[in-house]
């Protein structure tokens, strides 16, 4: 399951799991945001590629127009996975608070 | 069948007509073939002027005339006409005066220039209750239609219905297996530009694998002997299906003709790149190493393009070091800036492995990965073993974790390892020859920087191997090989004697330690201990040779005195 919608402050609020499954629906939300958008993975529990594959795409498009997705609240596993394929370079990932 | 309504003016004709759509129907042939068969038996058995059959798109919510004699195809909303009305209320519909009638749409009529008077809309419904789409005869010849016509109009429509159906299972089914024999193209093409055999590097032990999954993965995997050294290859595409599997295989012809053209790592790893950024979706990319070995030096540069974790053995300290990528993955981005490439220092009996993560991410039946700390335990315990063989471990554990859960994504193992230091020297098959063997023994282990708390066991256990084979030893060949591999974390030591009887003394049974000792011969007690001091005593005859070879090996690493 994966939930993503507008939290506070314009700041876009996804949980659960990111996986092939789902990764259309995130995509079809992340298609409608602009600007520099900070997306806060708190709560989410599990990246795929293809998840991945769906923050890159997005990532793109917002560079495009020079804003960027901004990532917060990223768990240390969550790191892991950012470092091992190296879109830790991809993305401006905010220190744990 | 609906007896309900009786049918008194079901002619000879009609049956005939009836039955001839029921065969027809039953032949395999293609949609308009199909509908073009319904609409003429309709207007046969109906006696009407025109006919024609709307299919239903729930995905778009219209009707689609995909057939109607002498009338062009259109798409209309599903509630439109008297069409839409019959889908919507799925009844049969009878109008003996159309342009009486508000649901009836003119628009066709002036178009085509006909004149439509009467007409009959049926709908059609599959066996599962769901609408497939809406039959319509016009003008029966001399008058309205009738309720006989409406039995027989549902009749007809029922074997519309389930044809129709049928058609659309099988062109899905068609459909289908031209996609699956796609996938299969792909996945030959894919799979023939991994190498065939590995290319022989003086010095070094290469091993490369690459098992597909069923359905998806774009693994790929190469080493290509250049001017720079070898290039060693391990990628892996994102996504499902054809894609990774036509991408992996462009990644490699790109990086061959990169480096074929002389490109440093860095150049064929920024080009590459970028080439991808510009080609690839914007949502995939591929996780790759790229290497280059320089067999001379024994440095083993890299860039990784979000491939990880890269694996290096040491074989003085049997350590394992994990390295990251250098970058993220190919095609991802285009590179602004690389980070500086990696490079590893391969001594002897180094090992470098590259997994891809359908190893890493292999999962059991109740979800858990396979994970990194099982494949360094396997190649820490592996030693100075071939390549080959280490991959053939990996595989089996891997199949053994798995517990029968399926492979759900491509395997593919890419091994590179130095030789291990190595030393023989043959010796006196005399029992005076024993303090040269302790002193090649103790020479290899300083030069090779052996813990040196191992060598008294080694001693020992050479000893009591070597005077063995001076005492049973037949004249002959009067000579003993010994030879040292250095291994991760201690020695591999093999005695070889030539031209002798069979003679295994590991077979020799326990010397009884608990007898007292006026009982207690002196025999089999070195051979005892010997099983006590070392690991994986080993015992091989080749007949052939008349060659008998004895091996065993030791190392420092606490965590594997246990079990012997």
């Amino acid at each position: 399951m994966l939930t993503i919608e507008a939290g506070a402050d314009g700041i876009v609020v996804v949980k659960g799991r990111l996986d092939a499954a789902q990764a259309a629906h995130a995509q079809g939300f992340l298609d409608q945001v602009s600007g520099t958008v900070t997306l806060d993975v708190a709560g989410l529990e599990y990246i795929s590629s293809a998840g991945l594959g769906v923050l890159l795409k997005t990532q793109k498009r917002l560079m495009g127009s020079a804003g960027k997705l901004r990532l917060a609240g990223m768990s240390p596993h969550l790191r892991d996975i950012f470092v091992y394929s190296g879109f830790d370079q991809l993305f401006e990932i905010e220190p744990a608070r | 069948m609906d007896s309900r309504v009786p049918h008194p003016r079901l002619s000879a004709l009609d049956l005939e007509a009836i039955l001839g759509v029921t065969t027809a129907l039953a032949q395999p042939f293609d949609l308009t073939t199909m509908l073009a068969e319904v609409v003429n038996a309709a207007k046969q058995v109906l006696k009407a002027d025109r006919g024609s059959v709307w299919l239903y798109d729930p995905a778009k919510e219209e009707l689609v005339l995909e057939v109607a004699t002498g009338i062009p195809a259109v798409r209309v909303p599903a509630t439109a006409g008297l069409a839409g009305a019959c889908a919507q209320s799925r009844a049969i519909i009878n109008v003996p005066d159309c342009y009486a009638d508000r649901r009836f749409d003119p628009r066709v009529d002036r178009e085509s220039g006909y004149r439509t008077r009467c007409m009959l809309t049926l709908p059609l419904i599959d066996h599962r209750g769901a609408l497939v789409g809406v039959m319509q005869v016009l003008n029966k010849a001399g008058g309205v239609f009738d309720a006989g016509d409406e039995t027989l109009a549902a009749a007809l429509a029922a074997q519309c219905a389930v044809a129709l159906q049928r058609v659309r299972m099988t062109e899905a089914l068609i459909e289908g297996e031209r996609m699956r024999q796609q996938l299969e193209l792909a996945r030959d093409v894919q799979m023939s530009t991994l190498p065939s055999a590995m290319p022989a590097i003086p010095g070094y032990d290469l091993f490369g694998t690459s098992r597909p999954a069923e359905q998806t993965g774009g693994d790929t995997f190469d080493m290509i002997p250049t001017q720079r050294g070898l290039v060693v290859v391990l990628g892996d595409a994102t996504g499902h299906g054809i894609a990774p599997a036509l991408s992996v295989t462009q990644m490699q012809a790109m990086l061959r003709m990169a480096f074929r053209l002389g490109a440093d790592l860095a150049t064929a790893f920024r080009n590459v790149n970028d080439q991808l950024a510009a080609t690839l979706a914007d949502d995939r990319f591929i996780t790759a190493f790229i290497g280059v070995l320089d067999p001379r030096t024994h440095r083993f540069e890299f860039h990784s393009g979000g491939q990880g974790p890269i694996l290096h053995l040491s074989a003085a300290t049997g350590a394992c070091t994990s390295h990251r990528p250098t970058s993220f993955p190919l095609g991802a981005m285009p590179l602004a800036n690389l980070r500086p490439s990696v490079t590893l220092d391969m001594q002897p009996g180094d090992a470098v492995l590259l997994l891809s993560d359908g190893v890493y991410e292999y999962q059991d039946p109740d979800g858990q990965a396979y994970g990194e700390a099982r494949v360094e335990a396997i190649a820490r315990s592996h030693g100075a073993r071939s390549m080959a063989a280490l991959a053939a471990r990996i595989l089996a554990d891997v199949e053994a974790f798995a517990r029968g859960a399926p492979q759900q994504d491509d395997v593919t193992l890419v091994l590179v390892a130095r030789a291990p230091a190595t030393a023989a020297r043959r010796f006196a098959r005399r029992v005076d020859a024993l303090p040269a063997l302790f002193a090649f023994t103790a020479a290899f282990f300083a030069e090779h920087g052996v813990d040196v708390a191992l060598l008294s066991p080694v001693d020992f256990a050479i000893e009591e191997l070597f005077t063995n084979m001076v005492k049973y030893g037949r004249p002959g060949r009067d000579e003993v090989e010994l030879a040292l591999a250095r291994i991760a974390g201690g020695v591999d030591v093999a005695l070889t004697d030539y031209d002798v009887e069979p003679f295994d003394p590991t077979q020799a049974p326990d010397a009884d330690v608990t007898l007292p000792i006026e009982q207690r011969a002196p025999g089999g007690l070195g051979i005892h201990l010997t099983r006590r001091l070392v690991e994986e005593l080993e015992y091989r005859y080749v007949p052939e040779r008349r060659e008998a070879r004895i091996s065993f090996r030791k190392r420092s690493d606490p965590a594997r005195q246990g079990g012997a």
